[in-house]
Order: C-alpha cells, then structure tokens, then sequence
C-alpha cells in the first residue's frame, strides 16, 4: 500500500519551508532533524543579507 | 520556525538519523534512529533548572565551540522541540553513574537516565532532502594560519560573535585577549574557487562578508572593515545595492587582491600580506581580527545519506539533478531543495523548498482532498 | 455568576514556569493581588501553566466556577497564545476571551535584579490585562470558498511549469500568453547553459504538458484586462483577439518574465550588424550563420550602473556560454569577454568558466571609471589585472545588457494592486523568507517576473510559486482570524480612500453608493494590522479584538494604580 506523507530530511529553512508548504496542503510531513532541534545555519545567524533583519 | 512548530500536520522527529530505505516512490519504509535524550520530551518544559546546576561543562557547537555549555542543554534558547538533551559524551551519571543532580532539580520529573536510542520505522510516499550546509575547515590552508593565530577565525564564528545573543552578546572581544575588534579583514574564497579544495564558488559569502563588516559598524561606530575578493558575487536580488551601501554608509573597504600569506605581530594582531591585483603592488595590512569566508560545502554526512537513498551526488558532493528539473534527485520519489542541491541563499533556498514541495504533491495527487493529519 | 457589580467572571491563573518566573517574582502575592481585582472571581499558581497538568487545572477551573473570561500571566503569546486560546475553546469558552498577560519576558527575565519592582510591574500587567479581557467580545472565525481554480499570467517556461503542475494536480487553469506563441525568451535562445542542449529541447515537453492536459485552458495572443475580488474568489476578464472573456480563479500566478534591454544606436557602436546583443547572437547561432574570427563581449552593458544598479544575473554565464559555442564552431576564431565581475557563482559555473578558459576564451577585467572604447572595428580597453591597455580588433562586436522590467508591467501591476521595486521587478512579500507571495494572499510570483533567474532558478521558483497556490486550492476554502477591521458605520466614512491606499494587503476597496464613494473592507483578505483603523479621520473603521473600549479600559487599569 502506498502512503501520502512526506519526509523531508533536514530541518533548515529548506527542509522547515518544504514540510510547512505540504502541511498547509493536508499532507502529514515528517521533518527529520539530526540536531536536538530544527533551524540549521539560519538560527545561528543574526541578521541575514540582503535585509539585515533577524533570522528567527 | 515557530509554526511548523506547532503545525498539526507537522511532526518533528529531531535528534533522529535516517538509517534505511526501501521502496519505490509513493511507496518508501523508512527506517530511522532516534537518539536517546535522556529526556522525556513531553514532560520536560524547557525550564532549565537542570543546566543551571550541572556540573559538567562541554563545548557547545551550536556556539561553534566560542562557549562552553552543560552536559544537560538546549540546543538553542529558542530551538524547537523545546527540550533538553543530556549529552552522553559528558554526562557522568550516563558514563559510570555518578551523580544525579539533574534528576532531583527537575520539577516536572522529564529526567530518564535509562533511555536508550530507538529504531523505528516511517511509511512515506516521497522524501526531500534538505541536508544543508556547513563551512569548510580552513585549518589545511595553512598560510591563513586558522588554528595557529588566535585572531583568525571563520564566518560562521563571526555569525555567533556578532550575535546579540552569542557568547560575547555581540562585541566583537577577539579571542586572543578579549580586546574589541576594532579592525577586521574579511577574505573571500579560502578553499573556494581553488583547484587544490573546492573549485566552486559558494554564492553567499561575499554577501554575508557585507553583512558581517554593516555589523560591527552597528556596534561600533569606529569598526574598519576590509573585504579582500577576487570577483564580488552580487548576482541576486538587491545584492548590489546592498553592495554600494556598505562602502557608502558604512565605510567598507573592498580590496580586489588576493592574500599570500597571514603572520602574528607580537601583539597577537594578524597580519596580511597581500597582492593588490589592481595596482599589482605587494602591500601588507595589520588588523585586530580576520575573518575566512572559507568555502560553504554540504553538510557532513551527505554520503552516506546518499548511499542509503540511493541517490548520486555530484563531484562537490552536492545532491545531483538535472539542471532544468532542479528539484528532482536522480531516484524517482526523492526530492531535494536548499544547500545541499547547489550554494544558494536564503530566499533560494525557500524557493526551490515549495519546488520540492509541490513535487511531491504532484507525485502523491494531492488534490481537493487532500485534508489529513499525522497521526 | 459574578457577584461583584455584574462583570462577566474572569479566572487568573500565574505561571511560575519553574525557576523562570518563580524564581524571580512573588508568585503567590501576584495571585492574591488578582484576587483583588474587579471581576476575579478565581486565582491560582501554576508550577508550568503550559503543561498537562496546568492546562487541566485551567479546564477544571473554567467548569467550576462558571469563569467567562481567562486570563494567563506567564510567558509569549508568539509561542503559548495558540495552545491557551485551544484550551479555552475545549472548555467551552469562546477563544478570543482569553488574554496573554507576559510576566516572563516583560519582568522576570527583564528584570532579575529587581524582583519587588518586577513583582510590581507584573501586578500593573495583570490589572490591565483583567480590565481588558472584561472588555473582550467573543468572536468566530472567519471562512470563505475558494474557487479551485487559477490564473497563470505569462507562457514563458515559468508559466509553462507552474501551470502544468497545478494541472497535473487536477486544479483547472488559465494560461495567458500575450505572444502567439508560448516559450517566452526560451522561444529566441539557441542552447541553454550549462549543459548547452537546445531551448527547444528544454521547453517542448513542459509545452506539451500544458497542451496536453485538458484542464488548462490556453489564452494566446491575449491580455487580461480587469482583475477584481480577492483570494479564492477573483473575477477576471481576458481580452483576446476574438472577444472578452470573463472566468473565475482562486488564485493568479504571475509569470510574466523580463525583457532584454535593448542598447541605443550608436551605444559600443551598436547597429545590429557586427556590433549587437547577446539575444541578437543566439538568433545568428541558431540559423548558423555566425561568420566571425575576431569577437569580442562587453558586459554589463547598461548595468551596474546609475540608471540600472542591479546586476542582471545571467549574463556572464551567457557570455561564458556563446564564446564556448562559437570556440566549438570555430577554433580558431578569438573571443574576448571584457568583464567587471564575473558572476560564476555555484556548483557548476566555475567549472564552466574553466571549459571557457581551456578553449582559449580571453578574459579581460575592467573597470566602470575606465570602460572599453569602440572604434574603427577596434575595442581599446585598459586590462587592470595586465594594467596596460589591450587594443582588440573584431569582426563580431556583443553586447551583454541586462534583463529589464517587463512591458506592460506597471499597468499589470495596478491591475493586481501588487508592487513594483525601484528596478522594475515585481516585489514579493519578503524578500527571504516569502520570495515567491505577494503580500496580498492568492497572487504569488515566480521567474524573471522577480529578478533575473536562469532557467534552472526558474523552473525552481515556477514549482515552488504552484505549490503556494495549490495551498488554497486544495483546502478548498481559507479561513482567517476573526481580528479584522469593518467599518462602524457606513455614514461616518467619507469616502477619502486613505484607507485603501493605505492598506498593504489590498483589502479595501472604494465602492460607488447612493451616499457616494465608501470603504469597503474584504474581512478574509484584511490582516488585522489596524493601519486603517489608526488612519481614519473620522473614526468609521474599528479593528475587532482591540477595540477602543478595549485598549482604553486596559490604559485606564494602568492609570488607577
Ligand atoms: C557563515 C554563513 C553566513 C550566511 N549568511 C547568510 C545571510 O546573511 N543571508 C542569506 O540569505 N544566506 C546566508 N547564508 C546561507 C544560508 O545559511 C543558507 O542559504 C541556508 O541556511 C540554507 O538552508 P538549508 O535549509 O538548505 O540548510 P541548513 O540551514 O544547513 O539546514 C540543514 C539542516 O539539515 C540538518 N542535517 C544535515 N544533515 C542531516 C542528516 N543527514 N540527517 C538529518 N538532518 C541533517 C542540519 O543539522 C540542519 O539543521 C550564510 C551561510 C553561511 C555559511
Ligand atoms: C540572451 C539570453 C540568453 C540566455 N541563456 C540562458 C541559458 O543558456 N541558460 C539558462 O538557464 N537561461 C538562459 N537565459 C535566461 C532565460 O531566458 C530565463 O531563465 C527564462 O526565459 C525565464 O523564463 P520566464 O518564463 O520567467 O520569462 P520569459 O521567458 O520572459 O517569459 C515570459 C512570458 O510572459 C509573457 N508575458 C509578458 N507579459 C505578459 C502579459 N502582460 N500578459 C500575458 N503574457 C505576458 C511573455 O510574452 C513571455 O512569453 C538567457 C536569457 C537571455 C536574455
């Protein structure tokens, strides 16, 4: 039988924004993070360019 | 962040490795392993009574080793779960059962000495890769001296340096003396667009160099800044305009050459020699601090993640695809987005993760109908 | 029922969330204070309000003692609020009767030295957060259809995806093309970087995909003309060359590209002959009939300059691209790209910067206070890297300008009410972290519509700008929170407009009346931001949630102490 939930590996902005974007849909995501919590380089940034604005 | 925090939909599964997949695409068992916390993740409340009383200390790397932290931490203040984790390596009631402390602070009683590393298994119908990025060690560049010269440090050290809520709460105190850095150099490309490293360019550190040098001028107003490049990478959105505001309003000095050599002055201040490709004079340059943009290379781990997905990489070791279907991996089924696909930025980077996204939900038929929840 | 002067019943409840707040404040007096205070008819502590245990204690506490009004003193409603209003709602109070007093970050944590000042604060916070919460009017959310169906603006390759992967969703669409032809800018192009296989190659089975699939309906040769309504519910007429055609769509993608900037006469000598752009030379590489051994490439013609500060992205890589090919048709033919910085940014562009250099293309660096000169078929230009000026004869002069603001693109902007940034480019919600929405939910944005994009970028963007859009349409309708704006009175509006040009989400429109041109606010498409309310001379709009009763009875609590 076939599933239609999704694992995204990876919780940076990437992983965070592709699971987000499928759960909006209804789809169950599954997001898989290594670390003890989500966020990826960007939660270690400040301010990020082109914005200076904070990250979090 | 926050709201895929709390999204219904969403299920975190952190501190987890993926370690297995079988299947076909709509159709995948995942097997994963989740890592022991020591930590009843329901029960704890993020209080953190518990590491304000550990008594063991451990390098924090989420602080990129600038700060200590306990052997009970949260990853981050703001990290989500928001739960402690006992870090094994260091814990000595998980090394030889000695102490305790933890146990008899916690209010909400979330310690479990006994916890053990589960393996557990997922049924999907698609995966997204989006394992990232992490900076490449400028140790092996050895005329930059990283590692040797105390003032020499790499970009996303600086990241955590400047930070309001890193371990200097912002200043610049450099890590020789602790004596605010007044002068920093920044330079480009270390390990980067080289044959002997990386031979790629990693799109975003001349912009986070800007970024870096606008920063310190924001704490401190007599901040000098000096970016050294080679070509200024200013191909995104606003990244010029970005660029011609750093010299203008915040006195940033871009110095087309490429440095020889770093030595240590008896005061511990870097200095740089340098070609000036412009003039084609050999000059040199005394700072408080330098900072390596070294090369931004996927994160650890990428092969043998690919190994279990099955899907190729690239020479660089990032996540191949056709460069007309960017989001596809070469396993039907397996999507990718982010760093891990190709250096991109921020905004790229979210871009491409609603690619992926949408791929999924056109493998899967998500349609009209699509409403259900994770279980 | 309350007993105290016929206030509706409010429950306190005080979190010491562990060592956080306990640890600083007097937790117990907080809790006798509130005791105090008009309408409490409940106060209690909690060690963690947010945990099981706590939040039983709220629904046990609400049952009880009959409490119509809770009020929590304890962390951020950024990260609690949602959980709180949940549980009041389990409990059978309506969820915007519930109200977030933050005695952590506000004075715990802000204020850990002074713990009896902090306590005192935390006292004033909670008093004007009970006064509050008397003056809270229980609201419902707000629901609307959305129709399931799109309108793709624009058939170059960013349209062609987005439309064929909402398609493939079973979502109907329709795909507007003012050409005749759909392919966008890929339609005049020869190979495509970096893996030089033809555009052509490239576009037709993404083409085919949307002539294929019998749920998009295709618009050639047409333009729309009039978008009117909101999410989930616009009202569109397409104009083509037979007739108007009015459709309904759930949400409009835009997809519209750039155009080639197209230098002067005279610009580098540019006549369109020997001297031309870069799209001019795809033309001659595509027919085969490029004739010419000595070229040369000027970047950043008409870019990275006062008029155009933007860098346009794709030009060096095309530059890198066509001297590969025309070294591949011709080996012995020389090609110098005169370059300021050259954008090989990536896994792959260095390399292919490397196969240029391998060939035998001439880099040659100059800068913008020293830019080549063009004459008699020669381009001087001062090398800096050399720093000696090269003197370069040639038969093929080409110009790399920059991609530039689509036509028609301010027009199509008012007709959508979405912006347009100081380089002409469509301006997206947030610049990082929503680059593919417009602030105003149901439009969204992909391809060079944003900024110069390859088509690799493009083809990212197009699926990602399908899958925001898909959100609504697979819903299948949107609901809003209830913190919206309306307007009190229609007769105390003027008619002004301030509001609606002042609104950033579009969700008022002026509409014609008997009484004459008055507000009209679209409660789903409205954020709750209040700049309307806060602009309005006449005080005709109100902001549901807070209120003006509501924020002065809370100002009033904090002057009564
Ligand atoms: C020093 C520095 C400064 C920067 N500054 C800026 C800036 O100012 N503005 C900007 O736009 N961009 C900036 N960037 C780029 C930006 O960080 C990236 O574009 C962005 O972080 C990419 O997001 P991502 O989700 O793809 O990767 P990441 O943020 O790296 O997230 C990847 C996640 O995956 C996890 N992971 C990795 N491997 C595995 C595995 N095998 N299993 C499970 N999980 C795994 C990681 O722990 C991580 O949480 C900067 C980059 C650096 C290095
Ligand atoms: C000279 C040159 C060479 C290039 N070479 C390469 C290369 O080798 N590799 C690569 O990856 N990229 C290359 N590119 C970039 C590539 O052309 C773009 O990535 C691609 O065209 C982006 O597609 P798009 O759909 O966003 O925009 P476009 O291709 O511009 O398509 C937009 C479409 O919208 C239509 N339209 C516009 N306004 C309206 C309206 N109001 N109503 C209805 N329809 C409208 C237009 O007619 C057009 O069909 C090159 C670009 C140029 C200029």
């Amino acid at each position: 039988m076939g599933s239609k939930d999704v694992l995204v590996i990876g919780g940076g902005i990437a992983g965070i924004q592709a699971a987000f974007d499928l759960a909006e849909m209804g789809v169950a995501a599954y997001l898989l993070e290594r670390k003890p919590s989500i966020g990826g380089v960007m939660a270690q940034l400040d301010k990020t360019f082109p914005t200076n604005d904070c990250a979090i | 962040m926050l709201d895929a925090g709390r999204h219904p939909n969403i299920k975190i599964l952190a501190y987890s490795e993926v370690q297995g997949l079988e299947g076909k695409a709509g159709d995948f068992t995942v097997q994963y392993l989740k890592k022991a916390r020591y930590i009843k993740e329901e029960v704890c409340t993020a209080c953190g009574a518990c590491a304000e009383k550990c008594p063991i200390k451990a390098d924090n790397d989420f602080e990129m080793g600038l700060k200590k932290r306990k052997a009970i931490y949260i990853y981050f203040p703001q990290g989500i779960p928001a739960v402690y984790t006992i870090d094994p390596e260091h814990c000595p009631m998980i090394l030889k059962g000695k102490c305790g402390l933890c146990a008899k602070l916690c209010q909400a009683g979330a310690i479990d000495y006994e916890q053990k590393d589960e393996k557990k298994t997922l049924h999907v119908g698609a995966v997204i890769v989006a394992t990232g990025v992490t900076q490449f060690d400028p140790s092996v560049v050895t005329e930059y001296g990283y590692g040797r010269i105390k003032n020499v440090i790499t970009g996303l050290e600086y990241e955590r340096l400047i930070s309001a809520s890193g371990p200097t709460k912002g200043h610049l105190y450099r890590p020789s003396d602790e004596k605010l850095a007044k002068r920093v150099a920044y330079i480009q490309c270390v390990g980067s667009r080289s044959l002997k490293y990386k031979d790629y360019c990693s799109s975003v550190c001349c912009m986070y160099a800007i970024k870096d040098a606008m920063l310190a001028r924001e704490h401190d107003e007599e901040a000098e800044s000096y970016i050294f490049y080679s070509d200024f990478r200013v191909m995104g959105k606003r990244y010029q305009q970005y660029r011609l505001r750093g010299a203008e309003d915040y006195g940033i000095k871009y110095i087309r050459g490429r440095v020889a050599e770093i030595i240590e002055d008896a005061e511990g201040n870097p200095v740089l020699w340098y070609e000036d490709t412009r003039t084609r004079q050999v000059k040199s340059l005394t700072v408080d601090m330098v900072v390596l943009c070294s090369a931004a290379v996927p994160s650890k781990g990428v092969e043998q993640l690919a190994e279990v997905l099955g899907i190729e990489l690239t020479p660089n070791r990032f996540v191949k695809t056709d460069p007309f279907h960017p989001t596809d991996t070469t396993v039907p089924g397996i999507f990718v987005c982010g760093f891990c696909q190709n250096p991109k930025d921020i905004a790229e980077s979210v871009s491409q993760a609603s690619g992926a996204a949408s791929r999924a939900a056109g493998l899967l038929g998500i349609t009209s109908s699509g409403k259900r929840t994770v279980a | 029922m309350n007993e105290k002067r016929g206030l509706p019943s409010v429950g306190v409840f005080v979190c010491r969330c562990g060592v956080n707040i306990g640890g600083f404040l007097d937790t117990p007096a907080l809790v006798e204070y509130a005791k105090t205070l008009p309408g409490v008819v409940f106060a209690k502590e909690n060690l963690y309000t947010c945990s099981e245990s706590g939040t039983a204690e709220i629904k046990k506490a609400i049952q009880e003692n009959d409490i119509q009004r809770v009020v929590v003193a304890a962390c951020t409603p950024l990260t609690h609020e949602p959980l709180f209003r949940a549980i009041c709602q389990e409990a059978g109070v309506n969820p915007y009767l519930f109200e977030f007093v933050n005695i952590r970050e506000h004075c715990s944590w802000a204020h850990m030295k002074e713990g009896e000042e902090a306590t005192k604060k935390a006292k004033d916070l909670i008093r004007m957060g009970v006064a509050r919460a008397i003056e809270l009017e229980p609201l419902e959310s707000i629901e609307a259809e959305v129709e399931p169906s799109a309108l793709v603006i624009g058939g170059g390759i960013s349209g062609l995806v987005a439309a064929a992967s909402l398609a493939e969703r079973g979502f109907r669409v329709a795909l507007v093309e003012r050409e005749g032809e759909l392919g966008g800018m890929l339609r005049h192009l020869y190979k495509l970087y970096p893996s030089d296989v033809p555009a052509e190659e490239v576009l037709k089975p993404w083409r085919d995909k949307v002539i294929d699939n019998p749920l998009v309906d295709l618009y050639l040769e047409s333009e729309v003309i009039s978008v009117k309504g909101y999410i989930g519910n616009y009202d569109v007429v397409i104009k083509s060359p037979e007739k108007e055609i009015p459709l309904k769509a759930g949400v409009i993608i835009l997809a519209t590209g750039a155009q080639l900037w197209e230098p002067p006469e005279g610009l580098y000598g540019y006549n369109k002959k020997d001297v031309i752009t870069q799209l001019e030379l795809e033309s001659l590489l595509m027919k085969g009939k490029l004739k010419a051994d000595k070229v040369v490439m000027i970047q950043c013609v008409g870019a990275m300059s006062p008029e155009r500060s933007y860098c346009s992205r794709i030009c060096c890589v095309t530059a890198i691209k066509n001297a590969i090919l025309i070294k591949e048709l011709n080996t012995a033919a020389s090609v110098h790209i005169l370059y300021r910085q050259m954008q090989a940014y990536g896994d792959e562009y260095e390399s292919y910067l490397r196969r240029a250099k391998e060939l035998g293309v001439r880099f040659v660096n100059f800068s913008p206070e020293q830019s080549p000169v063009v004459e008699n078929q020669q381009v001087k230009v001062y090398h800096q890297l050399l720093g000696r000026e090269l003197t370069l004869p040639f038969d093929l002069l080409v110009l790399s300008t920059p991609l530039v603001t689509q036509r028609g693109s301010e027009a199509l902007a008012t007709l959508l009410k979405v912006p347009i940034d100081q380089d002409g480019f469509f301006l997206e919600a947030h610049i990082k972290l929503r680059p593919l929405d417009f602030s105003t939910d149901g439009i969204y944005l992909c391809g060079c519509a944003h900024y110069p994009a390859d088509v690799g970028e493009a083809v990212s963007q197009a699926l990602g700008a399908a899958s925001r859009a898909s959100i609504h349409l697979t819903r299948g309708y949107i609901k809003v929170e209830p913190i919206v704006s309306s307007l009190i009175d229609e007769k105390l509006c003027q008619g002004c407009g301030l509001c609606a040009g002042l609104c950033p989400y579009g969700a008022i429109e002026m509409v014609d009346t008997s009484e004459g041109k008055k507000a009209r606010i679209i409660s789903v498409a409205c954020k709750g931001c209040g700049i309307c309310a806060a602009s309005c001379y006449c005080q005709a709009i109100r902001l549901s949630h807070y209120t003006r009763e509501q924020l002065e009875a809370q100002i009033r609590a904090l002057l009564s102490a």
